[in-house]
């Protein structure tokens, strides 16, 4: 489904990993591993589209990611970044504009919220500012949200950094048998989900 | 008999009054003698050298003169707008300049063409005071509207990324932000015409009363301007927020922030 072939990451002058092949197919989590500082979110990021592929291909279905429209390279491959800025509102709004996105007409709409709740998210989060949540609510309202796009492969930076056990637990419940690339620092949890292990770095 | 002339003996009157300020800074050593007199011989210079500029432009009253005129008045503004944000990229200061030579050619031409009837339309006599009031003004806005559109999209790049992670294009990632640059750019202006003429008589109508003009045609005057130098405002912010927008994000759509130099 999703390959890497030869993907290199230099931050400045300095090259973080060069020569990154993987293949995932679908179904399957590769975990990807290494020290803080070696490219992992940055490898994200520019699988997602949100900065240029330096060296090497990202390929979905054979499909370089240049002869894709960027839209729809966007709805298939759901980049989950570690929970950063704070939207506007609350995610409930977000939800509701998501739909009005032109992208995003017509295409299915599925309630995160279901998702959210088997994450073992309390249902009051969706209505609450952004800024009231906390780091382990983002993280799952983020999870729920990329996953009831329906995307093909999910991206997931360290989606669980900020959970307790129980919850963690859960996200990985609700994330089994998904395609997805899981940055994690955590060797257990490698272990538990992903079919794979990946060490850049 | 036209209004009377401030001559030369004036003048120094004038300037004997700038000893109170000069008294008050060595009295309580402000050390502001220097800067005092520096100041006040520029803001002489300057303003003889603008005369001495529109002088033969007013009298030779030839379309290429008066409009050559303007376009370095819409250079200088231009300039002055991309120096004021605290953020830049390269090819704002053109972005500024269409920006503000777009509002304000626009707006002037309407004003004295359209609505003063002038014959013609380039009759410096009206052309070069509303351009010069219209980018002095715009300058404000524009500089406002683009420094916070850009400080927002790097702050905000996280929220902005989610946003088209979600499926939205660059411009639907950045509508609130836009609203946003645009209102700051806006509101200067906004609120110059709710409190005009409530608290000081504004430059044009201060202007035309010394010409001689009766008070009503001189506020109609005033209204025209502000009309027009809001008009322009909404013209010169939404260019140059739009545009950044366009120059900011590539055609994947990608937010390119190493485009960005703080200062």
């Amino acid at each position: 489904m999703l390959e890497l072939d030869g993907v290199a990451c230099r931050f400045g002058e300095r090259v973080l990993f060069a020569d990154l092949c993987l293949s995932l197919a679908s179904g399957a989590t590769v975990a990807v591993r290494g020290p803080s500082g070696a490219g992992k979110s940055l490898l994200m990021r520019a699988i997602a589209g949100f900065d240029p592929i330096q060296e090497g291909a990202v390929r979905l279905e054979g499909r370089a990611q240049d002869a894709w429209p960027v839209a729809e390279w966007r709805a298939r491959v759901a980049w989950v970044p570690q929970a950063g800025g704070a939207p506007w509102g609350s995610p409930a709004d977000l939800v509701a504009e998501r739909a009005t996105f032109r992208a995003r007409r017509g295409a299915p709409v599925v309630d995160p919220r279901a998702f959210g709740e088997a994450m073992l998210l309390s249902a009051r989060s969706w209505d609450q500012p952004w800024r009231s949540l906390s780091g382990g609510e983002r993280q799952r309202v983020l999870l729920a949200l990329a996953i009831s796009g329906e995307p093909d492969v999910l991206l997931l930076d360290e989606p669980t950094s900020a959970l307790d056990a129980a919850a963690t637990a859960a996200v990985e419940r609700v994330l089994a048998g998904r395609t997805a690339l899981w940055v994690t620092h955590d060797v257990a949890q490698a272990a538990r989900v992903a079919t794979a292990t990946v060490e850049v770095g | 008999m036209g209004p009377p002339v401030v001559d030369g003996w004036g003048l120094g009157l004038a300037a004997s009054l700038l000893c109170i300020n000069a008294g008050l800074s060595l009295w309580l050593r402000l050390g502001l003698e220097r800067a005092l007199g520096v100041a006040a011989l520029r803001a002489a210079v300057q303003l003889s050298l603008l005369a001495m500029v529109l002088e033969p432009v007013f009298s030779i009253a030839h379309p290429a003169a008066v409009v050559g005129l303007v376009l370095v008045m819409v250079l200088l503004a231009g300039r002055e707008a991309a120096r004021r944000t605290s953020r830049s990229y390269a090819g704002m200061g053109w972005v500024t300049l269409v920006a503000m030579g777009g509002g304000a050619g626009l707006t002037a031409v309407i004003g004295t063409g359209w609505i003063l009837r002038a014959d013609p339309w380039w009759e410096p006599r009206y052309l070069i005071p509303f351009v010069g009031m219209i980018l002095g003004n715009t300058l404000t806005g524009v500089s406002l509207g683009l420094d916070t559109v850009l400080r927002a999209l790097d702050e905000q790049r996280s929220t902005v990324e989610l946003r088209m992670a979600l499926g939205a294009s660059p411009w639907e990632a950045c509508r609130p932000l836009v609203a946003d640059a645009t209102r700051t750019g806006m509101l200067p202006i906004v609120n110059a015409m709710s409190v005009a003429g409530l608290v000081t008589i504004p430059g044009m109508m201060t202007g035309q009363l010394l010409g001689g003009s009766s008070p009503s045609v001189a506020a109609r005057y005033q209204v025209l301007i502000l009309f027009l130098i809001t008009a322009a405002v909404g013209v010169g912010v939404g260019v140059a927020v739009i545009t950044t927008l366009r120059l900011l994000f590539d055609a994947r759509w990608r937010l390119r922030l190493e485009r960005l130099t703080h200062r």
